[in-house]
């Protein structure tokens, strides 16, 4: 706590340390893509988008481009030294953001043909399960208790899944079972750190474990057994007239089951904690517990409530990876994405378009990482191609540029961790 | 002080002697130590093995001792108020086998075909003879079976050499090779709860030290033992101290909460050792495995096969005794404790408590590094993908067992490690996953971070808050 304070108060006497760290980390975005233009690609490179309908959206000079984009960096870079623009920074700093992830795109397409769509496609598929496990979090996080448990929830659902679609031969009835599994196993989270007032962080931890061993457990000596491994993924359900629309269709309106439910589960949640009178409530518990019991809000009941819908919507999370790609159950199939999904909360500053802009950032670079392993382009200078894992750590260290509050800040609820206790 | 008045008369007389007599006295023991220790090692396997009669024959001596006129009453106090605190442990280590042997029962395929079939009596005596085999090769897989070893010590006196007993004793190896990671693993969280700090990033640390162990392992040939194998051990402990002090300096510096840090960090670790594995360091194309580390690196065992216990287990004991040494015999121990249990106080007392934060994370990933560092050097030799195998996970719950104390984590590791050594024979023999431990754990952290469960179970009264309770706050994020 004490430590937190001096940070603050580094912060407001010297700000520059902070403006300088970000100056770096501009100025060497900037020499980056003038290197991956100048070295990384021939001047007569071309980078061709495409779409499957329609052919060749568009066409750019790789290195142009890369050049333009490192320029752009420099420029905003200026622009924070003289402290000029200041008013416009988020703009800025966000279309600095979809710039970059734009100029890798050219990059590594340098000389080729890329499907645009497809891409912003599994951008959109793989910050599904993250943006799901994020809300989770955030419903958890902004009623005043800490979710590191999104992992264990997401595992567990992702396992009921399985089981209850193949029992009842609906994967319908299989989303559902995942849904209330994860709701469970939040269920306990609130039970143990909120009734037994356990260690929050202790209490998700266990049920990480509990989730890992028991759907590992259950899975060798129930599910492989019967036969009830299998139940076959979701085709994808395109909405009529809207998915024939160009380039827009594909991307958002034929999707799997799970991509849709996000999205509107996205709309809902956004507007439940910010704009009802049960969010401002819920939000307050988070922040300020005595003040909300003082006007009247049953505070624990409010927790109890908020980590169950969290762990509701974990469920749905873990059922994509099962049911949405695979149609089976592997050990440890989420892979850590619960805790992606908690960067992705941290990093969207416990906001759900936040979260869900984060997520779609993440998932860029997972879709990237992908690309790179059809295309491997070549890194300049070192000569070698960039292996996957680097990209697939990008989330990681974002999250920790975040917490550390170079880039941004991360505020969590104030009252988060903190058992309640009526006076 | 009670213990000043208690000290021996020979120890007293000990210490009155001059340096070079105590030191060369002190050399002397470790050098017959080591010379004896392949017998004292069969000795402790069989006692392990035969606990029954060894705590027989220990209670023995300690009632005599306890009870002799002019005897040690502080040590039938000690005694019983160790026994006092044990209860809550040990009922959720049992209550946490109760639920386990229920689920156990409740998936059994065998009992399900005898219940399809309307047989319920067949089922119900299915379900009870399953689970006794199974909890028979646990016990087993733990400590070996008794009988056995007394008939492989018959046969031994009768000339048939060690070969017998070596192969009844090898349950309770397994369980001390077992233990020897978790020891250092729950130390490494303890020693960060007693500072305020929760280290996730154990299983990260684990990878790192593990990694670079084996690395400084292969990457030296020719070098002699008593050089070769310190520069690997202190190589991956180091390291992986120095990793994990980048979340101690983050919150010291910014107040990143390392809880958010150090899970980052561990899959960092994760992909990192991925792409190493399978790509720079991998020595035989579509193995993902490193080479094999240099005879020089190893920690050599103690007995033949299979009899595979190194001297890793004794370096845990060690460490896990300078642990107990720093935080509570030296300044920087107070001072870590002190920054544990109030920050504020500490500060306002003139302690440093970013360095508190940032040498604290340092020990902590060092003491996890090493149960990496003896994985690599004691059993595997290499590091391959698919390292991890959760002891930085479950470590958090033998710091919680053990109560953060170094003694209680050894003991709680030693439990853990008959857990997981029995779990793998009961999978071979009896067919049940050995998942099952995960979950039985996940019970026990469950039982103990909340001991209002066991209290109403059983009934116990609330315990006496005795001496300094361990301080463990969640502080919300940021």
């Amino acid at each position: 706590m004490a430590v937190q304070v001096e940070a603050l108060g580094a912060v407001k006497t010297g700000p520059s340390k902070k403006d300088i760290a970000v100056l770096v980390l501009l100025l060497a975005l900037g020499a980056l893509f003038i290197l991956l233009g100048g070295t990384g690609t021939q001047p007569g490179d071309r980078s061709v988008f495409t779409d499957q309908v329609l052919g060749d959206l568009f066409v750019l000079p790789s290195q142009a481009t890369l050049y333009a984009v490192g320029a752009f960096c420099f420029l905003v870079a200026g622009l924070r030294l003289f402290r000029a623009l200041d008013s416009l920074r988020s703009v800025l700093n966000w279309s600095l953001v979809i710039l970059s992830a734009f100029a890798f795109l050219v990059w590594i397409t340098a000389g080729t043909s890329m499907n645009l769509p497809g891409m912003v496609q599994s951008t959109l598929m793989a910050a599904t399960p993250l943006t799901l496990g994020a809300m989770a979090g955030i419903f958890c996080e902004r009623s005043g208790i800490i979710n590191i448990a999104i992992e264990g929830m997401m595992l567990s659902g992702a396992f009921a899944a399985v089981a209850f679609a193949s029992l009842f031969h609906s994967l319908w009835m299989g989303l559902l079972a995942a849904s209330l599994v994860g709701g469970v196993m939040a269920l306990l989270h609130a039970v143990l750190s909120i009734k037994y007032k356990v260690d929050q962080i202790i209490s998700g931890t266990v049920i990480n474990i509990l989730a890992a061993g028991a759907t590992r457990f259950l899975n060798l000596r129930l599910l492989e057994p019967a036969g009830l491994s299998t139940p076959g993924s979701f085709d994808p359900i395109s909405i009529p007239i809207l998915s024939d629309i160009p380039i827009i269709g594909p991307i958002f309106f034929e999707n799997q089951p799970t991509v849709f439910i996000m999205l509107i589960l996205l709309v809902a949640v956004n507007y439940a904690i910010f704009f009802t009178p049960w969010g401002l409530r819920m939000r307050a518990c988070g922040e300020h517990p005595r003040a909300a019991d003082t006007v009247g809000v049953a505070v624990n009941k409010m927790r109890y409530l908020s980590v169950v819908i969290g762990g509701l919507i974990a469920g749905i999370g873990g059922a994509y990876f099962s049911l949405g790609v695979v149609g089976t159950f592997e050990d440890n199939m989420t892979r850590g994405q619960g805790f992606v999904a908690l960067a992705a909360m941290i990093f969207g500053n416990w906001n759900p378009i936040g979260a869900f802009l984060a997520a779609l950032l993440f998932g860029f670079a997972n879709a990237l990482q992908v690309k790179m392993q059809i295309i491997q382009p070549v890194l300049p200078l070192i000569n070698q191609p960039i292996p996957p894992e680097f990209l697939q750590m990008a989330p990681y260290i974002l999250t920790i540029i975040v917490v550390a509050g170079v880039v941004g800040r991360a505020r969590p609820p104030a009252a988060e961790g903190k058992p309640y206790e009526k006076q | 002080m009670a213990e000043q008045k208690n000290t021996p008369q020979w120890l007293r007389r000990f210490a009155a002697q001059p340096l070079w007599v105590r030191l060369a006295a002190l050399t002397a023991l470790i050098v017959l130590i080591a010379l004896i220790s392949k017998w004292l090692v069969l000795l402790l396997l069989i006692a392990l093995g035969l606990w029954p009669l060894t705590l027989l024959l220990g209670l023995g001596v300690l009632a005599l001792i306890s009870t002799r006129k002019g005897g040690r009453p502080w040590m039938r106090a000690w005694l019983g108020a160790r026994l006092r605190s044990l209860a809550v442990p040990a009922l959720s280590v049992v209550t946490a086998l109760l639920i386990g042997a229920l689920v156990i029962m409740l998936t059994d395929q065998e009992v399900f075909h005898a219940l399809a079939q309307g047989q319920i009596g067949e089922a119900v005596a299915l379900a009870f003879g399953n689970l006794t085999r199974s909890y028979v090769a646990l016990y087993e897989g733990a400590l070996g079976n008794p009988f056995k070893i007394l008939e492989a010590i018959v046969r031994a006196l009768s000339g048939e050499g060690l070969r017998p007993i070596l192969s009844a004793v090898r349950g309770p190896s397994d369980s001390l090779v077992q233990s020897v990671p978790y020891i250092f693993a729950g130390l490494a969280v303890a020693l960060g709860f007693r500072a305020g700090l929760f280290n996730i990033g154990a299983e990260g640390q684990i990878g790192v030290g593990w990694l670079v162990a084996v690395v400084v392992g292969f990457s030296f040939s020719g070098l002699p033992m008593v050089v070769h194998l310190p520069l690997a051990i202190a190589a991956g402990a180091i390291t992986a101290g120095l990793w994990a002090a980048i979340a101690g300096l983050l919150k010291a510096k910014t107040g990143a909460h390392e809880v958010i840090t150090t899970i980052m960090m561990n899959y960092l670790v994760f992909r990192l050792s991925d792409w190493l594995l399978c790509g720079p360091l991998e020595f035989t194309q579509g193995t993902c495995r490193t080479q094999d580390i240099a005879e020089s690196a190893y920690l050599p065992r103690f007995l033949g096969h299979p009899v595979t216990l190194h001297w890793g287990f004794v370096l845990a004991l060690v460490v896990a005794a300078l642990t107990w040494w720093f935080l509570f015999k030296t300044t920087w121990g107070f001072e870590l404790r002190t920054v544990g249990a109030n920050p504020k106080a500490a500060r306002y007392g003139g302690m440093n408590v970013a360095k508190t934060f940032v040498l604290a994370m340092f020990l902590s990933g060092c003491l996890a590094g090493l149960a990496g560092v003896v994985q690599g050097l004691g059993i595997t030799h290499n590091i391959a993908l698919g390292f991890q195998a959760g002891y930085g996970f479950d470590s958090i719950a033998l710091a919680l067992l053990g109560k953060s104390h170094p003694a209680g984590v050894v003991g709680a590791s030693l439990l853990f490690g008959m857990l997981r050594a029995g779990a793998g024979r009961m999978q071979s023999v009896a067919g049940v996953p050995t998942e099952i431990v995960q979950i039985v754990q996940a019970l026990v952290i469950i039982f103990i971070a909340a001991p209002a469960i066991i209290r109403a179970l059983y009934r116990l009264r609330e315990a006496r808050r005795e001496g300094e309770e361990v301080t463990i706050f969640s502080r919300g994020w940021g």
